[in-house]
Order: C-alpha cells, then sequence, then structure tokens
C-alpha cells in the first residue's frame, strides 16, 4: 500500500512538474521569438488567438490598419492647450484608415501623475498609457499590472529598429527591471536634444566685441567681467531663474559631473564603479566655479532662491543681461522686453561653454513613452495592439502622421523634403497668418499623447524648429556625448531603502550646494562636509548601488 | 397653543448699546484701533479678489509685466467672451451647479436627521452609533480601497460617485446634533401633547425653529462641494462630467506646472494670465454671493449649541 501511495506521490509529481514546465514555457516563448525586427509573419504559429484584427505582413514600412475594427482603451492626457474633441481629424483618419478609435479616459493635466499612480495602484486602467517618463514605470512593476513590452520585441519591428540603428541598446538595458525585462516603450530620440543655456544681451556683447560663443566656462566668466565694469548700472550682469538648477545641469557635464536638475540618484559613475556625486572633486570644481561668480559679484546671489518672474523682470528692465533659457522661453524674454518697450535689446542663446573636464553633453536620448497594460497579453488583440502602438510611435510614416499630420490636408512636402503647413494651420507660430488655426487644438495632430520626442527622428525633431534654434542645435551637436553609466536594477526591498537613503543624502548634496555657492559655507570645509555625508547613509547607498550593478553585470 | 420666540431675535436684542456714561479715553484709542486694524484685515482679504478683477479686464501684456493692481489695464471683455464662448468651461460649470444642489439636498437630509435622531438621549445604540460616526473622523480606508470601493458598487462616472460618499461630514453632524440637544424639550413635549407624531414635531416644530444651524450647514455644504475637485478626480473619466474645479486646476496647472508635465509635448503650455482670472473669478462669484444672504444666520448658527440657556 505504502508503495502505491508512493507511486501516486510520484506520478502526481511528475505530472505538476510537466504542467509547471509547460506553463514556463508557453509564458517565455514569446522571448526566444525573432527579434530581428523583420516582420512577424516568420512564426505564424505563435500567438494564436491573439492575432484578431492583427495584420498578416507588418514590417518596418508597413502602414498599420488592422484587418477588422479594434477599440483600444486609452489614458488620455488632456492638456488645457488644447483641450480633446471628438471631431478631431486625427480621430477620423485613426477610423478611416487604420480602422483604430480609443475609448478615451480623460485625465485633465494637472492631475496626470496622481491619476495615474491611482489607476494603476488599484489596477484599474487602459490598455494603452502614454506619457511616462523613463522611471516613473518602477513603482508599478511589482503590482504585476505592467505588460513586461521586453518579452514582445519581435512584435515591435520599429521599435527594436530604431534602438538597433541609433545605438540606443545599452541606454534600453538601463530600463531594465530587476527580472531583466523592461515594462515600458520609452519615446526614442535619433539625436540628443538639449535645450537649456544662458541667453545674453546680443547687443551688449556685441557692444563690447565679446564673443557670442564663449568657449569655456572661464571665458563667459571673464565676458561678465567686462560687462560688469563697461555697464556699472547692472547690480549684477547675470542674474538666473530655475534657482540655478538648469544652468547647474547644463554646466555639469563639461566639469565631469552632474547637479541641479541632472542630480538624479546622487550617484556618478567612475568608470569603476558608482561614488556619490556630491562628493567628488568634479563637484567641487563645480560649485568653486559658480562661487567665484558669486564672489566677484558677477552671479546675483537671489538666483538661487528667487522665482523665475523676478529674474525675468529683472532682465527684461535691463537689470541683468544675461539669465538662464529654453529654445522656447528665449521668445518669452523677447515678448516681454517688446512690452516693456525696450526694443532695442536683442537676446541671444548661447551654446553651453566646454569645461575643465572637456566639451561634453549628457542626457538621455529617451523620452515619455507608453506603458501597457498587463491584461493585454491574454487578449485576442494583443498582436494588433502592438502592431499599432510599433506603428504610431516608431515607425517613420506614423511619426511623421503624429507631429504634422494628414499629407495633402494638413500639410504639403516639396522634393527635398521640407514640410508646410496648408492654409492658415500653424504650430508655435512657424506659419504666421491672421487667424492661424493651431495643428494641435483644431485638428489634435503634434499632441504629447500620440507624439513622443517631437517625432523622434532628427529630421522630424528639427522639422518644425524656428531657424536659430536648428542652429543652436548644430552648435551642441559638435560636443561629445557622454558615456552612458551601466545599468543597477535594483530589487523591491532595495528600492524602498536606498529611495529613503537617495532622499537624505540629496537634501544635504543640495543644501550644501546652495551654502557654498552662496559663500554661506568656505569651501575650506569641503572635507567636513564629506564626511557629513558619510555619516548621512552613504556607505550603505554606494553598497546597494555597486551590488546591484555588479549583480546585472553578471 | 404655545407662542415661540425665534430664538434668531433673542440673540440679535442686546446689539444696541446704552451710552449713558462717556466712553472713558482707552476705549476710544481701543475703538479707533480696532478700527483701523480691521480696515487693514478687510483690505488685505479684498485685495487678491480685487486684483482678478482688474486681471480679468487687462491685457496679458501687463499682467505679465506685473503692472496690474487694484486698476485694470489695457482694458477689455475680450477675454470674457474668449472663456463664456468655450463650451466645455459651461458644461462643466453646470455639472458644478447640480452636483453642489444635489450634493447639499442629500447631505442635508442625511445629516439632518442623524443628528436628530443620536440627539435623543433615549435612543437605544446612540452612543455606538455616535461613536461609528466619529470614528471616521480618525480613520479611513485609504484612497486605492475608496476608489475599488466605488468603482465596484458602479458609481464610477456618475454623480453619485461625486454626492454620496461625503454627504455626511462629521463635523457638521456634532454641530447639528448639539444643536438639536439643547433644543428645548418643552417644545417637543408641548407639541407631542396637541397630538405631532414624531415627524409631525421635527417637520413643523424643530425644523423651522432650527432654521440658523440650517443655514449655516447649508452654507458650509455648498461651499465645500462648490469648491471640492477631489472626489471628481478620483471617480471620472469623462471630461464632460467634470465640475469646473477641474477645469479651472487644468488651466493653472497648465502655466505653473507645465515644465515637469509637458516638455514632451511640444506644446506651448502657457495659458494667458487674464484667461486664467476670467475663469476664477467667474468660478468664485456664485458662492461669493451665498455669502450675504445666509450671512445673518450664519453668526448666530455657528454659536449654537456653544452656550448652554
Amino acid at each position: 500500500m505504502s508503495t502505491t501511495l508512493r507511486r501516486g506521490a510520484a506520478v502526481a509529481a511528475a505530472s505538476t512538474l510537466t504542467l509547471t514546465l509547460m506553463a514556463c514555457s508557453a509564458t517565455d516563448d514569446p522571448e526566444t521569438g525573432p527579434t530581428d525586427g523583420g516582420a512577424t509573419s516568420a512564426d505564424p504559429g505563435a500567438y494564436d488567438g491573439q492575432r484578431t484584427a492583427a495584420m498578416d505582413e507588418f514590417g518596418i514600412d508597413s502602414v498599420f490598419k488592422a484587418t477588422e475594427p479594434i477599440d483600444i482603451s486609452l489614458l488620455y492626457r488632456d492638456h488645457p492647450g488644447y483641450p480633446v474633441l471628438e471631431d478631431w481629424l486625427i480621430f477620423d483618419e485613426l477610423e478611416t484608415n487604420h480602422n483604430v478609435t480609443f475609448s478615451r479616459v480623460d485625465v485633465p493635466l494637472a492631475d496626470w501623475d496622481d491619476r495615474k499612480s491611482l489607476l494603476l495602484g488599484a489596477g484599474d486602467f487602459p490598455t494603452l498609457v502614454p506619457v511616462t517618463y523613463p522611471g516613473q514605470e518602477t513603482q508599478f512593476v511589482a503590482g504585476g499590472a505592467l505588460l513586461p513590452v521586453s518579452d514582445y520585441l519581435d512584435l515591435l519591428p520599429n521599435f527594436t529598429d530604431k534602438v538597433e540603428k541609433w545605438d540606443l541598446q545599452e541606454e534600453l538595458d538601463l530600463l531594465r527591471q530587476e527580472d531583466g525585462k523592461f515594462y515600458l516603450l520609452p519615446g526614442l530620440h535619433e539625436k540628443l536634444r538639449p535645450q537649456y543655456s544662458i541667453a545674453v544681451r546680443k547687443d551688449i556683447w556685441d557692444g563690447l566685441g565679446l564673443s557670442l560663443e564663449p568657449a569655456t566656462w572661464d571665458e563667459f566668466a571673464d565676458q561678465l567681467r567686462q560687462v560688469k565694469e563697461a555697464h556699472p548700472e547692472f547690480d549684477y550682469p547675470y542674474s538666473d531663474r530655475w534657482q540655478l538648477n538648469a544652468t547647474l545641469n547644463a554646466a555639469a557635464s563639461n566639469f565631469g559631473t552632474s547637479a541641479g536638475w541632472g542630480l538624479g540618484q546622487g550617484v556618478w559613475w567612475n568608470g569603476s564603479e558608482f561614488v556619490l556625486t556630491g562628493a567628488t572633486d568634479e563637484y567641487k570644481e563645480l560649485l568653486t566655479y559658480f562661487n567665484g561668480l558669486v564672489t566677484d559679484g558677477l552671479l546675483d546671489p537671489e538666483s538661487l532662491t528667487q522665482e523665475d518672474d523676478p529674474a525675468i523682470q529683472k532682465f527684461v528692465s535691463g537689470q541683468s543681461a544675461a539669465i538662464g533659457t529654453n529654445d522656447q522661453t528665449v521668445l518669452d524674454y523677447r515678448t516681454a522686453l517688446e512690452e516693456a518697450g525696450n526694443t532695442d535689446f536683442e537676446v541671444y542663446h548661447i551654446r553651453v561653454p566646454a569645461g575643465p573636464a572637456g566639451d561634453i553633453l549628457a542626457g538621455s536620448r529617451f523620452e515619455s513613452g507608453q506603458m501597457l497594460n498587463a491584461d493585454l497579453a491574454d487578449s485576442e488583440h494583443l498582436v494588433a495592439t502592438l502592431q499599432f502602438v510599433d506603428w504610431l510611435y516608431y515607425s517613420d510614416n506614423g511619426l511623421e502622421f503624429a507631429k504634422w499630420g494628414v499629407e495633402g490636408t494638413t500639410f504639403e512636402k516639396d522634393a527635398d523634403g521640407t514640410r508646410t503647413f496648408i492654409g492658415n494651420i500653424d504650430q508655435g507660430g512657424i506659419n504666421p497668418s491672421d487667424n492661424p488655426e493651431p495643428l494641435n487644438a483644431t485638428y489634435g495632430f503634434h499632441n504629447g499623447v500620440w507624439m513622443p520626442a517631437h517625432g523622434s527622428t532628427f529630421d522630424l525633431g528639427t522639422s518644425m524648429m524656428r531657424e536659430e534654434v536648428q542652429e543652436w542645435q548644430a552648435a551642441m551637436s559638435t560636443k561629445e556625448m557622454q558615456t552612458v553609466a551601466p545599468a543597477w536594477p535594483l530589487s523591491e526591498l532595495e528600492q524602498e531603502e536606498a529611495s529613503i537613503l537617495v532622499t537624505a543624502l540629496n537634501d544635504q548634496v543640495t543644501q550644501n550646494t546652495s551654502r557654498f555657492i552662496l559663500g554661506q559655507r568656505s569651501l575650506d570645509e569641503w572635507d567636513a562636509y564629506v564626511s557629513e555625508l558619510a555619516s548621512a547613509g552613504q556607505a550603505r547607498y554606494l553598497e546597494i548601488v555597486n551590488g546591484a550593478q555588479q549583480r546585472a553585470a553578471g | 397653543m404655545v407662542t415661540i420666540a425665534d430664538p434668531l431675535e433673542r440673540t440679535d436684542a442686546p446689539a444696541t448699546r446704552t451710552s449713558g456714561l462717556k466712553d472713558s479715553r482707552s476705549y476710544k484709542v481701543f475703538t479707533v484701533l480696532n478700527i483701523v486694524f480691521l480696515i487693514g484685515l478687510v483690505l488685505v482679504t479684498i485685495y487678491p479678489f480685487v486684483n482678478l478683477v482688474a486681471q480679468s479686464f487687462s491685457a496679458e501684456g501687463y499682467i505679465r509685466a506685473g503692472e496690474v493692481n487694484i486698476w485694470p489695464k489695457g482694458f477689455n471683455t475680450t477675454t470674457f467672451s474668449a472663456v463664456m464662448s468655450d463650451s466645455m468651461f459651461w458644461i462643466n460649470y453646470r455639472n458644478t451647479v447640480v452636483y453642489t444642489v444635489v450634493a447639499t439636498v442629500i447631505a442635508m437630509v442625511l445629516t439632518t436627521s442623524f443628528a436628530y435622531a443620536t440627539s435623543k438621549r433615549h435612543l437605544k445604540g446612540r452612543s455606538f452609533l455616535i461613536g461609528i460616526a466619529v470614528f471616521t473622523m480618525f480613520f479611513n480606508g485609504g484612497l486605492i480601497p475608496n476608489y475599488v470601493l466605488i468603482s465596484e458598487i458602479g458609481l464610477k462616472n456618475t454623480i453619485w460617485a461625486i454626492v454620496l460618499p461625503n454627504a455626511i461630514s462629521v463635523f457638521n453632524f456634532l454641530v447639528m446634533k448639539a444643536f438639536f440637544e439643547n433644543f428645548p424639550t418643552e417644545l417637543e413635549e408641548a407639541a407631542q401633547i396637541d397630538g405631532l407624531s414624531t415627524y409631525g414635531t421635527l417637520f413643523r416644530i424643530v425644523l423651522p425653529l432650527s432654521k440658523a444651524v440650517i443655514a449655516t450647514m447649508v452654507l458650509f455644504y455648498s461651499v465645500s462641494f462648490w469648491n471640492s475637485w477631489f472626489s471628481a478626480f478620483l471617480y471620472l473619466d469623462d471630461k464632460r462630467l467634470f465640475p469646473v474645479t477641474v477645469y479651472l486646476r487644468n488651466l493653472i496647472a497648465a502655466s505653473t506646472d507645465a515644465s515637469s508635465v509637458s516638455a514632451a509635448a511640444g506644446d506651448v503650455p502657457q495659458v494667458n494670465a487674464n484667461i486664467k482670472a476670467v475663469t476664477m473669478l467667474l468660478t468664485t462669484l456664485p458662492i461669493l454671493c451665498l455669502y450675504p444672504f445666509i450671512q445673518r444666520y450664519f453668526v448666530s448658527g455657528i454659536m449654537l449649541g456653544s452656550v448652554k440657556q
């Protein structure tokens, strides 16, 4: 009897094992599928029962059209600049030519992140969730609500093609979670698109014969010194906005570090391991530079504390000659100058100068992207939905559609590929007319929900830029790219501990950054500051980060 | 028949000061300082509103240059017509009115009946019922469980998700209960002797004499429902169902918070300051107008229950 029992148990165990193995191979199957970016028809047996409405042949040049109408539920970020309208051309076009309609859940921009967290936390959210920045998906991974998109790369030929063509694999690996999968399809940039630098008064610079492209940050300081001497009416020649964070961020890579808005997780890859950014000599050098500007009376000490408006008013009213800017705000300054009647002032957006570490540009080529609901994995529309996502967000055809609209209706393309709007359609003032029809508000195109990364390709990305911005982008593109640090995906527990530690550490770093720059704390006390960081959990934090890095590196 | 003095008249009575004695010097100084202080306070309170009105009639350029204070510059009414021509604004505005009215009615019915019942000391399980209510002041299920509950019982995307979950404010309930507890029992006894049922007593004796507290509660509830956006944020998916507060939030966020949220969208995130001013003005105006009508009840209402007579 005991033999029978034992045999029964063995059979049961064996069948459980078989079942488990079968289950494993069923779920793991997609990962072993073709990931070469070719047409997905190669393996017709895969995704049986999940190909409803999907195209049989879908590849890099395909224009997606569902074989039968498909409705995709969409978490829609409603922007007050272009409130969603049912009769937008983009909805018509998608329905008529692509057989796609949306069931929208409208979320006002103001509550976008909070509402998204709530819905994802409750597990009750639409299939497609766009406008999500890399890193924002991490908090939802453990709940199992998100589709591990890395398992379905064989269904995303355009995405994989662009990642490969643009050499984005290393950056993509940074998105991998502890299980080795990633859960977000980021918006991709062919080339980095920097925006921030400093705006200077061109009339003053020209008057003193100063170069509008200072080669180094030291040269920029010299220029400010000359402006101060020649124009004693300025209290400070340079008064910055964004609490100096934008400028620190733009400058930092040239000093071989990261700071301001770019401080991020507070760690820096020194080539062999991660160290705490705020404790490095390079960081000290950056602070020494800006402290020098304050000590010499060149940088307004209020730059670190004032709101944006007073900084702008100082610049516009002629109390300062330089201010932080991006390629949009430079227009605001001009408008404000005009309104203030200072029409003889000219504004110029300078290239970010080089620093002691070189002429380096840092930043990610990822933009906000899409998350998908894990329920899609079992849906009959799995293949069709992924084909649609791949076409709209990653194919050249889809990207142009999302950014410019419909050729012949909203825009025209001439022989050399230059696109122009038809009639009085306009976006961002590139087609001025008496009665402009904004492309996004009237037709629904050029909309962050369907157009991540401004069109992705360098061609599309710059296609709506003003000439001045194109020139600036070209100047910035000669900078060397900062190398990508290796990935260090954390487990859920580590994540929790690390986020507590990094909050405290980053607090210390940013507080002391201000104090060092303003001279409230002397840079002679640097060593004391570094040991303060050591007692704020630096060692433990670095241990977690470096441990995760080594684990991921295998 | 018992003659009943309106409690309001009683509290209004000693308002006139007998002035036989000459005011002392220090009293005069005090009065002057008092007046100056209060006028200052009024100015500080009124300034933002005046500024808002001025902005709503001003040209955008002057507002951005920070030149508009209490008087409009570059006077125009085009912003008003622009905002008023946005159909979504009026749809959301109508929603706010409907939500506020329905929610206030429901809240008043529930709060009044709950408070009246629990104000009777002979009610069995009274302290348990009050305890349950007070418990919710300090503990609740949390955001996500609430969300799951509301969507599971099918209230999501309906008016009921807005008007039901907060129907009884425990604070308001406690104030009303205190009022009813201090209500002279003699009046109710007299009504019973004259043959009124429990409901008759409530509707024909107690409620007509409780105008002060009812007006106060109506004001509390309607202002809070008018201003609320959080339930809409939680439970509504369709922008045609949103109250106007969500519309307004979105407008304001577009210009203050846009750098982080919409950088990828490639949009012009600035919504003009004068559009914001007009929208705020139109949104706050109706509820502001409610105050003068209820104020005379308001002062006595909030005091009620605080002193035993």
